[in-house]
């Protein structure tokens, strides 16, 4: 784990206000990146090399590449810069203390200073400003195996809590206790998930398909999202339905219902989960399922088609199984569409949703009367697919 | 290998040494096909076959029921004689109990080779879910397994102990093993053992007609999405099925069995009964099937009427009109029609082939139609046919099978030494 010195610190005082609540989320934003004097002096020369180039650009203009004026450019940052003494006049804390300690931590980032004077610089001053709040901030070095401040300096320090993990661990739990989203693990949200899909905005172009196939990296012959075409009456009176499937996340769903091994399961938000540790690859779900939503993983791949394809997986269900590998799950395990429970769980709608065209998707919390897919999904206009088998999809169609 | 007494005579295998060879030899050749294609489906996964999301369940899944059935055949076969005490039929009660054994083992390595993930084939020990179907039927036939060998056990161990008496060395361990040390041979230890052998088949019958083999059509009936298995009667054809393919291979066993291995005649009167069986299950399965045809196309249900038309008139309707109704009902049934016919070594064991590969068929067409028809309208139409990888595996699972079988026939005493019915 880097330390302040790094490089970030200076902006972290910057760009972070002083309210104890958010300015050491930043602090522990910017320390997780694994930051070393190292990295940061060759991050150096690589910023010298593109103003030597851009130089050049301004001298005599290379065939094909455009003036961009850097000059020009510079100015229009220096003049959207906030101005750091009006930033920090706005928060209670000593804006004379944040001010010289963002210029000096400029200065360990440009190795002008050495991180452990830094931190003795400023430690007394920091705990007499923020007391408590500082005294509970990570030490920087304790347990970092590439830190670039001396053991001796780490321990003098106020703050003295443990390391940067164990402190981001202690305070993921105390978030989770309020009541946040991350509440009890993946799936246990309070909302429950809906899916309606006006057929009349529908134009059928397949978007949600390539979009969902994109997103959760499915392999040939997987895909959660197909579009179903029906053509009604004849030429010239001729209509045309698109009926996109999803899987349907039914309220009482058939798969469940015949999982041998409970692999398959409901969750908390109202998403049928699939837990590809445990599914045998029976396919009893598959046969059982009235909407045919769910694909069993033959283990094929896009190797022919796109290098290194299986390099990047989705992480379904909020695992992330890494790289795909022959006789590694979900190879040999049933799939479907999880109504994209990873981008769910980050406030993100599902992929199919976010690309439709004809926006025509909606996503949203059923159990919220106030929310749009609640108020559509009560609309006359609602129905669901194969209402009569008594499966109660949360996925609705507008006629 | 006659033992010195002259009242039992116990030399099991084959009379002839030639088709001892060339039966191994045959059997040898299917076992290497399926060690094979077996190392292909393990290394090429689940892609080695022609199956997809469409069409999820085949060849392994008809195979699976298939073999299952018979072995509930088989076993409520040998429960005629064990249980119901039908006269004459002791003869046949090892050979029915022990094909049922080898018939269930086969099955298994169906599921086995059957499953996504091989290398979790006991995860349902472990976790189970009380609304699946297989769920149950997984416990059901681990149960029913045992009874299997507990009745077999109990119907042979007198003859184990007979034979161990007779032998010595490593023989005589070997039958004394089998036996679990029990070497008495009294006639309170023989009563013993029928008792329990009946209770065991008492506790067996329910568990074979409705956990292991009815179980096996619930767990297709339960399916709402797939109309054609979702029905009442469905179950309870499955069970009439597996009698008729029991009835037909126990009927092929003995005769081949008493004519290769015990170079006896066949009792006529045995094989009549059998027979008359056979004509009993084969009107029972043809007459449930078309009640069940008849309701289907009657719904007007365009799922049901296009699945019929599929098995009735696609592309694989040569299995519907030759196997299942050919081989598995008319062919038999004409050479069972004269009683001098039924009395016929030769003519039965053809009947009973007939049965025995006829209702394969009638398996494939419970599993494989059903999936055909899209589950929604405006969902691809799926199609089948096993790859020689499923056909391959399928054929060496059938000759491990055969080879367990004939191994076993030829070193147990099959045949009850007494000779026929109880002593």
């Amino acid at each position: 784990m880097g330390c302040l010195p790094g490089e970030p610190p200076g902006q972290t005082v910057l760009v972070s206000p002083f309210p104890p609540d958010s300015a050491y989320i930043h602090v522990y934003d910017l320390q997780d990146q694994p930051v070393g004097t190292e990295p940061a002096a060759r991050r150096r020369d690589d910023q010298r090399r593109v103003v030597a180039m851009s130089t050049a650009d301004d001298g005599d203009t290379l065939p094909g590449i455009p003036n961009v004026g850097k000059a020009d450019l510079d100015a229009m940052v220096e003049n959207e810069r906030p101005d750091p003494r009006e930033e920090l006049a706005d928060v209670e804390a000593d804006t004379d203390l944040g001010v010289s300690m963002a210029e000096d931590a400029q200065r360990v980032a440009r190795g002008e200073l050495s991180g452990d004077e830094y931190w003795e610089k400023y430690d007394e001053a920091a705990a007499a400003e923020f007391g408590e709040a500082y005294r509970e901030t990570p030490n920087p070095a304790v347990d970092a195996g590439d830190q670039t401040v001396s053991t001796e300096t780490a321990e003098s320090l106020s703050c003295a809590v443990g390391s940067m993990d164990t402190v981001s661990a202690e305070s993921a739990q105390i978030d989770g206790e309020g009541g946040g989203e991350s509440d009890g693990g993946i799936g246990a949200g309070d909302e429950k998930w809906g899916m309606v899909i006006d057929l009349q905005k529908c134009v059928g172009c397949d978007s949600c398909t390539v979009a969902c196939k994109s997103e959760n990296r499915t392999p040939p012959g997987v895909s959660y999202n197909v579009v179903m075409e029906e053509e009604h009456g004849e030429f010239p009176n001729v209509t045309r339905t698109n009926v996109p499937r999803p899987c349907m996340q039914c309220d009482n769903p058939p798969c469940v219902q015949v999982c041998p091994v409970s692999a398959t399961y409901k969750m908390d938000d109202g998403v049928v989960n699939i837990d590809y540790d445990r599914c045998i690859g029976c396919r009893y779900c598959n046969i059982a399922c009235p909407y045919g939503a769910r694909y069993f993983d033959f283990g094929e791949n896009y190797d022919d088609e796109v290098d290194e394809a299986g390099e990047i997986t989705s992480p379904e269900y909020g695992v992330d199984r890494g790289p795909r590998e022959e006789g590694k799950s979900p190879i040999g395990n049933i799939r479907k569409c999880s109504f994209c429970t990873h981008r769910l769980e980050r406030g993100e709608e599902p992929a199919c949703v976010e690309t439709c065209v004809g926006d025509a998707r909606n996503m949203g919390d059923l159990e919220n009367p106030d929310s749009d897919v609640a108020r559509m999904a009560d609309s006359s206009r609602a129905f669901q697919l194969k209402e009569d088998e008594g499966t109660d999809p949360n996925v609705y169609y507008l006629k | 290998m006659s033992t010195q007494s002259s009242r039992f005579e116990f030399d099991p295998g084959f009379e002839d040494d030639r088709l001892r060879i060339a039966w191994y030899a045959v059997v040898g050749v299917l076992v290497a096909v399926g060690a094979y294609a077996t190392y292909l489906r393990l290394t090429g996964g689940m892609a080695s076959t022609n199956l997809t999301s469409i069409v999820p369940w085949g060849a392994w899944v008809a195979f699976y029921i298939y073999f299952v059935g018979l072995s509930a055949g088989a076993f409520l076969v040998s429960t005629m004689a064990n249980v119901f005490e039908v006269e004459g039929m002791h003869r046949i009660d090892r050979d029915a109990l022990f094909a049922a054994v080898i018939s269930m083992a086969v099955a298994l390595l169906f599921v086995w080779i059957d499953l996504g993930r091989m290398d979790r084939m006991y995860f349902p020990f472990i976790w189970r879910q009380l609304t699946s179907a297989l769920s149950w039927e997984v416990h059901a036939y681990v149960a029913y397994i045992g009874i299997l060998v507990t009745e077999l056990y109990f119907s042979m161990r007198i003859d184990l102990a007979r034979v161990a008496e007779r032998t010595s060395g490593l023989r005589e361990t070997f039958y004394a093993a089998l036996a679990l040390g029990r070497l008495d041979t009294s006639e309170e230890s023989q009563a013993f053992d029928r008792r329990w052998l009946k209770r065991a088949g008492v506790v067996g019958i329910p568990l074979a007609i409705f956990m292991v083999h009815g179980g096996t059509g619930v767990l297709f009936a339960v399916s709402k999405a797939r109309p054609y298995w979702n029905s009442g009667l469905f179950p309870v054809i499955f069970v009439i099925s597996a009698l008729l393919s029991g009835t037909a291979l126990v009927m092929m066993i003995y005769v081949l069995r008493t004519r290769l291995f015990d170079g006896d005649s066949v009792d006529p009167d045995l094989l009549d009964r059998l027979a008359q069986l056979l004509i009993g299950f084969i009107i029972v399965d043809a007459a449930l099937t078309a009640i069940e045809t008849f309701i289907a196309i009657a719904s007007l249900h365009p799922h049901e009427i296009e699945t019929w038309q599929v098995i009735m008139y696609g592309p694989m309707s040569w299995s519907f009109w030759w196997f299942m109704v050919g081989f598995s009902w008319v062919f038999p049934m004409v050479l069972l029609s004269k009683k001098s016919w039924r009395r016929t070594p030769s003519v039965m064991v053809l009947a009973g082939l007939s049965v025995v590969v006829g209702i394969v068929a009638v398996r494939f067409n419970i599993v494989v139609p059903a999936q055909v028809m899209p589950v929604m309208e405006g969902l691809p139409h799926g199609s089948y046919f096993p790859t020689l990888v499923e056909w391959g595996t399928s054929i060496g699972m059938i000759g491990v099978g055969l080879l367990l079988y004939t191994l076993g026939a030829e070193t147990l005493p099959l045949t009850p030494l007494s000779g026929g019915d109880h002593e």
